[in-house]
């Protein structure tokens, strides 16, 4: 009888049509069709648009007035010496931002989470936030204003301390550009990155801590053996998603802090686009370079969790 | 159960939200459309604005006579009595340039755009809409409107090879002068005066329409301001004209305490801020001039260019210029010579100009002086001091849109000749009589303007009119400069400003003067390489503008060089072709 009424049950399940499912929760559809439709419109309706890297595309001229030169573009781009030097920029200064910038984030959700007091760390928390909301241009112009090699704030303090008979060139030599530049950008996100982590660690469950306090684990080994593995899963998918990011180039960030000194290493793939391709008309050979940015960075994301997977991590995909 | 329908409905509600938020995102009143760019950019010395009559070039290939149809469609009575309202309603869009200027009223909204659809568009049936064109980016701003398939009817600007670019990358179309000549003969007959019609084609196809620019041969408008009362305080009463005794005035102002960094200086953000003219050798070698002298592209290699950065080089290490001008905009810039960090510094004049005003409310007993021009040489030097770049004799080049209809392009010519015609265009220059104009001796005198809706766009709506004229033009030179001198301050300056003009017409006749070579033909790789070259030019002018002395010729060397490589010599030797090949103006004889 019981066997019947769960075969039962198991078959009433089994029927469950797409057509019932949308008539109980018809809202929860009508929710997600919009950001699905928003993902088509402007993720997968663009796609045709790619085709202009095979052309000599003129804007004036529209895809069917424009002429096919097939890989011509690409040939171009790859022979171009400035888009070597912007690879390559791109690339370091990636990977750089990420072997800096990436533990930071883990660091500072481990250290707030040791935090006791609750009010200090709530307004530490929207103090580490508040860059996140600053646009570069700003974070540009205040840098600027801080870091002038002679008129700069903080020269004029170590000058004014003694600790300095001439200004750092923080901005304006390329070598100090570099760490400023770096630094700045660790600083505008590592606050906002700590959300995800900090999530995370709520998922703990407590017991674990508590049995580990009476097996008299301190807080750095609770900290090493129970949070850090805790979260493991979370950093592994962060660091796949971040990985796709090595190709990437936020142009905003690199004209704030543009200067004609600083040209080596400011000349980066979003630089090279604007002002070779954009500037210039070219939109074939700005879509060229964009492409191989994503191809890259869809290789190195799969590459990622595909090692990931081996490593008897989750994984992304 | 009550909870779950409150659920179902919140889901509902927002699901509507989003719908209307993403429509929203997908409609859009060009119209009213404003620009996101913020340009923080005055215009370079080089802007192509204002210049007087003078010197005639040829165009080997433009030599041709026009035929006289046009000029028989012209006479034949046809123009604005000729002219019938659409039956179907026409829309046209005129590009505007967006300056970024504060206080100025925004395009696309405001009362001078009314009042030409009121006074035009409604009279023909014809919808005038204005687009706004970011000032210092303008290629960029027409490739992405033209990649929307939104193209102004009509494409504007002043310089010969952006709208040969145009042309040859398909966004304008060919248009019939005859058809022109009927439609707007005021503007077609005042073309054939100036001579202007040589100037109309490109590779044998017929693409532009010209506007007038007065005095074309001076750059009056341009006025570099200095602080004479330093100059009182060291003795000399007025600016030095060599090399040498402007060192001198720099170092005694720098000893005296009186500025640290007497000579300023910007950053150089766009073409045309070195320009070399007063480098240059004279009389000019007319292949030089045809293949290096366009100041479009920086002539990094040049001669002319070592010897502009040469003096760069020399004021940067003898500390007159700022040392932080590669992280200086123009508007700090400005605001450093406002508070006293520098002695010149040089704009457009109007009636109100900013930094002028600025200046004596920050310093109310201070005492400014103009910078004169005088026709010497420098022979210490080896340079001309004063010489300066002609602007070419036309003011806008106007071509019409591929993307644009018959009936578009026939009511693009319309709004051209109404924009001609004198008391439009005085209406648009001067404003409401009374309110931004009164008349004196039968002259217009401009008044400060109180009022708030009919404030007038950038420069006395001349982005408007810009269509047709280059300047306001009401009786001879002196009551020009008279009109547009600055207004409202403790000092007259019109009487320096005429004493400018008349140095620079005595430069233009001795030949220093220079008006740049124009292609009949595309050059290719100038579109191919400008953008790259600039940007390399920016960075290499300032590691040569701040080398050690003894390192500047061999790193000129080096820098040239790659320079060269990077796709100047392309260009040259591109440019050279075209001249050899009879495509390209002459040197005025």
């Amino acid at each position: 009888m019981a066997k019947s009424k769960a075969s039962a049950a198991s078959k009433v399940k089994n029927t469950t049509s797409w057509r019932n499912a949308f008539k109980r929760d018809w809202q929860l559809y009508l929710l997600l069709a919009f950001p699905i439709l928003m993902v088509i419109l402007f993720s997968y309706a663009a796609y045709p648009g790619l085709r202009m890297v095979f052309m000599d595309y003129k804007p004036a001229k529209g895809y069917s007035g424009s002429n096919w030169v097939g890989m011509e573009t690409f040939v171009k781009i790859f022979k171009d010496k400035d888009f070597h030097r912007a690879l390559k920029n791109s690339v370091v200064f990636n990977l750089l931002d990420l072997l800096i910038g990436f533990p930071m984030p883990v660091i500072l959700a481990l250290i707030l989470n040791e935090l006791r007091f609750k009010r200090f760390k709530k307004v530490s928390q929207t103090i580490l936030y508040l860059p996140h909301f600053l646009s570069w241009a700003v974070i540009g112009s205040v840098a600027y204003t801080m870091f002038r090699p002679s008129t700069g704030l903080v020269n004029i303090a170590l000058m004014k301390a003694g600790v300095i008979a001439e200004g750092i060139p923080f901005l304006t030599e390329k070598w100090h550009w570099a760490f400023s530049y770096l630094f700045i950008g660790v600083w505008q996100t590592m606050g906002w990155g700590t959300i995800i982590y900090l999530a995370a660690i709520t998922g703990i469950s407590g017991e674990l801590y508590e049995a580990a306090m009476i097996d008299g684990a301190n807080r750095w080994k609770r900290m090493w053996h129970i949070t850090l593995p805790g979260i493991k899963g979370t950093v592994v998918t962060m660091l796949i998603m971040n990985l796709g990011r090595i190709m990437g180039s936020n142009l905003e960030r690199l004209t704030a802090f543009e200067n004609s000194q600083v040209k080596d290493f400011q000349y980066q793939l979003a630089v090279y686009i604007y002002e070779k391709g954009l500037q210039n008309g070219k939109f074939s050979m700005s879509t060229a370079v964009n492409l191989f940015q994503s191809l890259v960075g869809v290789m190195l994301v799969l590459i990622a969790d595909r090692i990931a997977k081996k490593l008897g991590e989750e994984g992304l995909l | 159960m009550k909870k779950r329908h409150l659920q179902k409905l919140m889901a509902g509600v927002l699901a509507g939200v989003m719908a209307m938020s993403m429509l929203a995102g997908c409609g859009g009143d060009a119209g009213t459309e404003t620009t996101a760019e913020a340009p923080a950019e005055t215009e370079a010395p080089a802007e192509t604005e204002a210049p007087a009559e003078g010197a005639k070039e040829e165009t080997a290939e433009a030599s041709e006579t026009e035929g006289t149809d046009a000029e028989e469609a012209a006479a034949g009575g046809a123009g604005m009595e000729s002219w019938e309202a659409f039956a179907d309603n026409v829309t046209i869009k005129i590009p505007v340039y967006d300056r970024g200027v504060e206080g100025v009223p925004a395009i696309g909204e405001n009362y001078w755009e009314q009042w030409i659809q009121e006074n035009f568009g409604d009279q023909y049936n014809i919808t005038v809409e204005f687009e706004p064109i970011t000032r210092t980016d303008v290629l960029t701003s027409y490739s992405l409107l033209a990649a929307a398939e939104d193209l102004p009817t009509i494409l504007m600007e002043y310089d010969y090879p952006k709208l040969a670019q145009w042309a040859n990358d398909g966004y304008l179309t060919t248009y019939d002068l005859d058809q022109f000549a009927e439609i707007a003969p005021t503007y077609y007959n005042r073309m054939v005066e100036l001579d202007q019609i040589q100037y109309t084609t490109m590779n044998d196809e017929r693409y532009f329409v010209l506007a007038e620019r007065p005095y074309y041969n001076t750059n009056y408008t341009y006025i570099t301001f200095y602080r004479q009362d330093w100059l009182d305080q060291i003795g000399l009463d007025k600016y030095p004209t060599t090399w040498e005794e402007e060192k001198a005035m720099y170092q005694k102002l720098k000893d005296e305490g009186i500025c640290d960094y007497p000579a300023g200086g910007h950053m150089a953000s766009e073409a045309g801020v070195d320009q070399n003219y007063a480098f240059r050798t004279y009389p000019q070698d007319e292949l030089t001039w045809a293949t290096v002298g366009h100041y479009a592209i920086p002539a990094l290699s040049s001669d002319a260019q070592k010897g502009f950065l040469q003096r760069e080089n020399d004021l940067y290490n003898l500390g007159f210029k700022n040392p932080e001008y590669y992280i200086t905009d123009v508007e700090t810039d400005k605001a450093n010579f406002v508070n006293g960090d520098s002695l010149w510094f040089a704009g457009y004049i109007s009636a109100e100009i900013d930094f002028v005003k600025a200046f004596y409310e920050q310093n109310p007993d201070g005492k400014l002086g103009v910078k004169i021009s005088e026709n010497v040489v420098d022979s210490a030097a080896g340079t001309v001091p004063y010489a300066f770049r002609s602007n070419n004799p036309w003011g806008m080049m106007i071509g019409f849109s591929s993307q644009a209809t018959e009936d578009q392009i026939k009511a693009a010519m319309m709004y051209m000749e109404w924009m001609t015609q004198e008391e439009n265009l005085f209406t648009m220059q001067w404003g409401a009589e009374g309110e931004h104009y009164e008349m004196k001796d039968g002259l217009p005198v401009q008044i400060e303007y109180t009022g708030s809706d009919k404030t007038q766009g950038f420069n006395n709506n001349k982005d408007y009119w810009c269509v047709t004229i280059e300047a306001r033009t009401a009786g001879t030179i002196e009551d020009v400069i008279a009109a547009s001198s600055p207004k409202n301050i403790p000092q007259d300056f019109t009487e320096d400003i005429i004493e400018n003009y008349k140095g620079q017409v005595a430069l233009a006749e001795s030949g220093y003067s220079v008006v740049d070579c124009n292609y009949s033909v595309v050059i290719e790789s100038e579109g191919e390489y400008q953008a790259t070259l600039l940007s390399l030019y920016t960075e290499y002018r300032d590691q040569l503008t701040m080398c050690k002395p003894e390192e500047f010729d061999a790193l000129y060397d080096e820098l040239s060089q790659k320079y060269l490589d990077a796709g100047y010599q392309e260009i040259i030797d591109e440019r050279a072709e075209a001249y050899n090949a009879g495509n390209s103006t002459k040197l005025p004889q």
